[in-house]
């Protein structure tokens, strides 16, 4: 029988070159995303073992205030502790190490970075041991204006050793380049730009009180385990102060990354491998029922000479397998080049990756070929199963083995599943059940849509072609009867393209939810006719913020009638860490409307604290409750309600004042300034005066309200064109099952075609009648995939997502752009399966039994 | 050839045809040197044993295949100068076909098969002359039916109808009643019959039944790729009689 099966994979070899396509691109999707998976992490690893190789201990605060660009946030230390720890026994080295953010400008008076990797700046630690960057030009700072900047910012920047530029501390400090520095041989710690002070300048600049340190690192003695040292620092030091072995540091900031961004990283591109290899696995499935089913005689051959049904069976899986371990090898091969674009993609859209070359971990190859494998032996293994059922007699007669017509019970089933699920996820979004109801309904709802697509399949491709046929007259009359004369065939092949434009769909829906939702909350709560921000990842309010003298400048600049800073920062209220917007209280009530419900703004003071409605009714807070809080500097307080708020687009849960946060921060920075006009002032010309004022600071954006509200959600875009490139794989699989479904059904129908030759079709006419059953199978799918997809996503806004999204937006224009684009691919996918038909030869075509 | 024949205006020919399959050491000549006028308004017999070359000539007059030297011209359009656009348009516009099975698009109705060749040349068939067609197919309120809920004899005279609704110069059948048992095959040929005694149509088919053959008003026998006797007003007994001297 493999001799057989191997005959029959060469005898079939063009029907099935779709099938192997199709494994091909579900296993390269999946195998480029476990590599890009595993080549992150292992780049993580390294860079995270570089920074702390050479110290044994780092010394710091054992409170965690809040993370900040991917470091976990603890207050700074009396500087007097370096000396304590530099006296312990076995400690060869005790350096203070003082560190903060702090943005380089380039030569063209313009950031660099900012968007999102961490813009830091330390002192320049002189034990080399101890610094995990190595100079390579220049020397180190030895006066507080000059820096130590790493080869990557100076290129980005245009910097040379020697330039004079601006440090924003976020104070615009200047200084003078006088060394380049790599990180180990890496042109710096991944994207983020490092720029290396003098202690003296570091302790001025970076942290609020220059008898402060963040950090101690140390160097052990040789023969001293970093373990030993570790607790033998730790007797020396005060409470509230710990010790942590290089070493672990690393392990810690390796987890740290893996729980978040890597892990979501991953997760997403999992999620959308699956995707991909599950349209693949339709796909597949419905090649292998027509391959079948135009083998029957064949099978019903074997029957009738013996061959029993468990032969059949395995015999067309031993094919199957084949087909699927081919396809995974080459799928395989061909997720290296995914895997690197990628990555590619992933820089395009500013998350910034650390550098390195791909890392191969056996065990990825396994799972992304094993996975392949299995996909394709299950798609297989029904269509086999249904050969075998075949009766010998058969082989005398033209008998069907692929039922073209559904069954009731098909019908009576899928309507359940749908109307169940509908129901399910209806009740879950509208009413108080909650979110597993959302999703029960949703995969129910999905797998009542696949069932009942073969029932639908001839009235609705019928539906679609009225206006073919009305339009192309017999040829677009043929293409709608060929479209309808399967409903079967038709509804597995479109289904593959339904279930990828339902992700689409449903993300599309989702993001216009969000945009919308963004609007409306800029339009209820911002009074203020001009942000000044800087632009951080996808256009959003972020980055390193700026000097709060600019909202003062700011303020006093004719024409202006408020303008005032907002910071955010992080502290653990009530014992958790949270994130706060810090605000002047009276200033930021004349441009942002905080919706208040209870207490009053205006009246904050240092020991006030402002919260969501949501907030507090979930601590079950109202005004007058008293909330213990721990500053970033370590101290510990208590704040008092007094106010809640229902506006949260601005500002989030938590407001406090300027006056309680600016004697406990590290370093005080504006993320934005509102500004609002004096009654009658020339917008455009107050708008000039900010941008000038603003040119010390690094040339931040200034924006209008519509400007301020379009970047409020521009994010999302971001997300959505990330979403749209994975996305194109699944339906670049789903439109390869829609050409190959055609090129089998066009081998099945070749006498009917060479009829309609020999009677008067021409070529240009046969491949139309293709193309537009093409469109027409393109557009049932698409259709379809925009209805569920539709639905999916309203269903997540109005439950899953809870308040997050606060309206559900339709976007009709995109969805219909949806159904164009699946038309046009429709047209495409019909182009080969086309030039097969007009290329029939008339007379074979008549004469083929 | 008879007076008659003489009188008659030539609906299609060829002169010298032929057609050599594969390559000049195993070359055979399917067609060698037919030369044969097809007379309007009459129904033609081809006959001839299996292999006597009696398809080609169908498949080469029809503009379905073309010959290897040798001219075939249908209603004096000289086949060999046709591209496959033009031959396409000739086929739907000038010629009918019947073939001897699978002659109907599964998908249409019979009256949506009857009416593909106007269709296909973007044209709605002449009314009355459909009227005329459809009441000599006799079908009366079968037409909206599929082929798969019609009879074999059925589905042959839907294949009839459709080949006459155009008015083509000429009418190709390919053993229209091969696949038929003797009684559905009558009716067809009955058909056929009527449509050129009636309608004037033109009509070449080729069988190798003895019992078609006298349907017809002339049969031309081929043997090994040449005409080698025609017998006006076949009966089915000449006919026989004169395959027996063939051996056939």
């Amino acid at each position: 029988m493999l001799l057989l099966s191997l005959r029959n994979l060469w005898a079939h070899r063009r029907r099935l070159v779709g099938t192997v396509v199709a494994v091909v691109l579900g296993v390269a999707f999946l195998s480029g995303t476990l590599l890009l998976g595993d080549t992150l992490r292992a780049n993580f690893d390294a860079l995270f073992t570089q920074t702390t190789a050479g110290t044994d201990v780092v010394v710091r605060s054992a409170t965690v205030i809040g993370d900040d660009q991917r470091q976990n946030r603890r207050p700074d230390l009396d500087a007097t502790l370096v000396d304590t720890v530099a006296h312990v026994d076995g400690v060869a080295d005790a350096q203070p190490y003082v560190t903060g953010s702090a943005q380089l400008l380039g030569r063209n008076g313009a950031t660099i970075g900012g968007a999102g990797p961490p813009t830091r700046a330390a002192n320049w630690i002189t034990d080399p041991v101890l610094n995990p960057y190595r100079l390579v030009e220049g020397r180190a700072p030895e006066a507080d204006d000059e820096v130590v900047v790493n080869r990557g910012a100076a290129n980005t920047g245009g910097l040379h050793v020697g330039d004079t530029t601006t440090l924003l501390t976020p104070e615009p400090v200047t200084v003078r380049v006088v060394g380049i520095a790599t990180f180990g041989s890496a042109d710096g710690n991944g994207p983020s730009t490092f720029t290396g002070l003098t202690l003296h300048a570091a302790q001025q600049l970076l942290v609020p009180n220059p008898s402060r340190v963040t950090e101690i690192h140390v160097r052990g003695a040789a023969g001293t385990s970093p373990d030993q040292l570790a607790a033998r620092i730790q007797q020396a030091l005060p409470p509230g102060v710990e010790t942590i072995t290089g070493t672990q540091l690393a392990a810690e900031s390796i987890a740290d990354i893996n729980s978040g961004f890597l892990g979501f990283v991953r997760g997403a591109l999992t999620g959308f491998a699956v995707i991909a290899l599950l349209v693949a696995a339709l796909s597949i499935h419905n090649t292998f029922s027509i391959v079948v089913a135009q083998r029957t005689r064949e099978s019903a051959l074997l029957r009738a000479l013996g061959a029993s049904r468990r032969q059949i069976v395995v015999g067309e899986l031993t094919e199957t397998a084949i087909v699927g371990l081919v396809g995974a090898a080459v799928g395989w091969a061909a997720g290296v080049g995914i895997a690197i674009a990628l990555k590619a993609m992933f820089d395009a859209f500013g998350f910034a990756l650390p550098a390195g070359g791909l890392v191969f971990e056996p065990t990825s190859a396994i799972v992304a070929v094993l996975t392949g494998l299995a996909a394709t032996l299950v798609a297989g293994t029904l269509p086999a199963i249904r050969s075998s059922r075949v009766a010998p007699i058969a082989a005398l007669r033209d008998v069907a083995v692929e039922p073209a017509v559904p069954t009731r019970r098909r019908g009576v089933l899928g309507t359940v599943a749908v109307v169940v699920g509908v129901g399910l996820a209806v009740d879950g979004a509208l009413g108080s059940r909650g979110t597993g109801f959302t999703i029960a309904g949703v995969v129910l709802t999905v797998v009542g849509a696949v069932a009942l697509g073969p029932v639908i399949a001839r009235p609705v491709a019928g539906a679609i072609g009225a206006p073919v046929a009305a339009w192309r007259g017999i040829t677009g009359a043929l293409s709608r009867q060929n479209a309808r004369r399967n409903p079967r065939r038709t509804a597995a092949t479109a289904s593959a393209l339904m279930i990828g434009v339902a992700v689409v769909a449903a993300f599309t829906v989702v993001g216009s939810s969000l945009k919308a939702s963004a609007t409306q909350g800029v339009d209820r709560s911002l009074t203020a006719d001009l942000v000044i921000d800087r632009s951080g990842f996808g256009g959003r309010s972020g980055g390193s913020g700026f000097d709060p003298q600019l909202a003062k400048d700011a303020a006093s600049a004719p024409g202006v009638e408020v303008a005032t800073g907002f910071a955010s920062g992080s502290v653990r209220l009530d014992g958790a860490v949270r994130g706060v917007t810090v605000v002047d209280a009276p200033a930021a009530t004349k441009v942002v409307d905080f919706g208040v419900d209870d207490g009053s703004l205006s009246s904050m003071s240092a020991s006030s604290l402002a919260v969501s409605d949501s907030a507090a009714r979930a601590r079950h807070w109202r005004v007058g409750t008293v909330v213990p809080i721990v500053y970033p500097d370590g101290t510990s307080s208590t704040l008092t309600v007094a106010a809640i708020y229902s506006h949260t687009d601005l500002v989030g849960d938590y407001t406090i004042t300027a006056s309680a946060w600016s004697s406990h921060a590290t370093q005080l920075v504006d993320t934005q300034v509102f500004v609002r006009l004096a009654p009658g002032a020339d917008a455009a010309a107050t708008r000039a005066a900010l941008a000038k004022l603003g040119a010390p600071y690094g040339q931040p954006r200034i924006q209008d309200r519509a400007e301020f509200a379009a970047n409020a959600a521009a994010g999302v875009n971001t997300i959505l064109g990330l979403v749209y490139v994975m996305l194109v794989l699944a339906i670049v699989i789903a439109l390869m099952g829609i050409a190959n479904t055609l090129s089998l059904s066009i081998h099945e129908r070749r006498r009917e075609l060479g009829l309609l030759r020999a009677v008067g079709l021409d070529r240009a006419q046969t491949r139309s009648t293709v193309r537009w059953e093409s469109v027409i199978i393109a557009v049932f799918g698409t259709l379809g995939g925009v209805l569920l997809g539709t639905f999916i996503g309203w269903a997540f806004v109005e439950g899953a997502a809870g308040d997050a999204i606060a309206t559900f937006a339709l976007p009709p224009a995109q969805l219909a752009v949806f159904v164009v684009v699946g038309a046009v691919a429709g047209v495409l996918a019909g182009i080969r399966p086309a030039r097969t038909a007009a290329r029939l030869d008339v007379l074979q075509a008549i004469a083929a039994e | 050839m008879t007076a008659t024949q003489l009188r008659t205006p030539i609906a299609a020919r060829t002169v010298d045809a032929v057609k050599r399959y594969g390559d000049d050491a195993t070359a055979v000549n399917a067609l060698d040197g037919v030369t044969i006028d097809i007379p309007e308004a009459r129904f033609t017999a081809i006959m001839g044993p299996s292999g006597s070359g009696k398809s080609t000539l169908l498949h080469c007059l029809a503009g379905l295949d073309t010959l290897t030297s040798g001219h075939a011209s249908v209603g004096g359009i000289d086949l060999g100068t046709l591209d496959d656009r033009a031959l396409t348009r000739l086929r739907r516009e000038r010629i009918g076909f019947v073939f001897q099975s699978f002659n109907l698009v599964p998908t249409l109705t019979a009256l949506e098969n009857i009416t593909l060749p106007a269709r296909l040349a973007g044209t709605r068939p002449d009314p009355a002359w459909l009227d005329v067609v459809i009441a000599t197919v006799g079908l009366g309120d079968r037409l909206d039916h599929r082929p798969s809920e019609l009879s074999g004899g059925q589905q042959q005279r839907v294949a009839v109808a459709r080949a006459l609704a155009t008015r083509p110069a000429v009418i190709f059948a390919d053993e229209p009643t091969g696949n038929l048992d003797s009684r559905s095959g009558g009716a067809v040929l009955d058909f056929l019959r009527r449509a050129v005694t009636e309608l004037g149509q033109t009509i070449v088919m080729v069988t190798h039944d003895p019992n078609a053959a006298g349907y017809a008003d002339a049969a031309t026998f081929l043997a090994d790729g040449r005409v080698i006797d025609t017998i006006a007003q076949p009966t089915t007994q000449l006919v026989l009689e004169r395959m027996k001297t063939l051996g056939a």
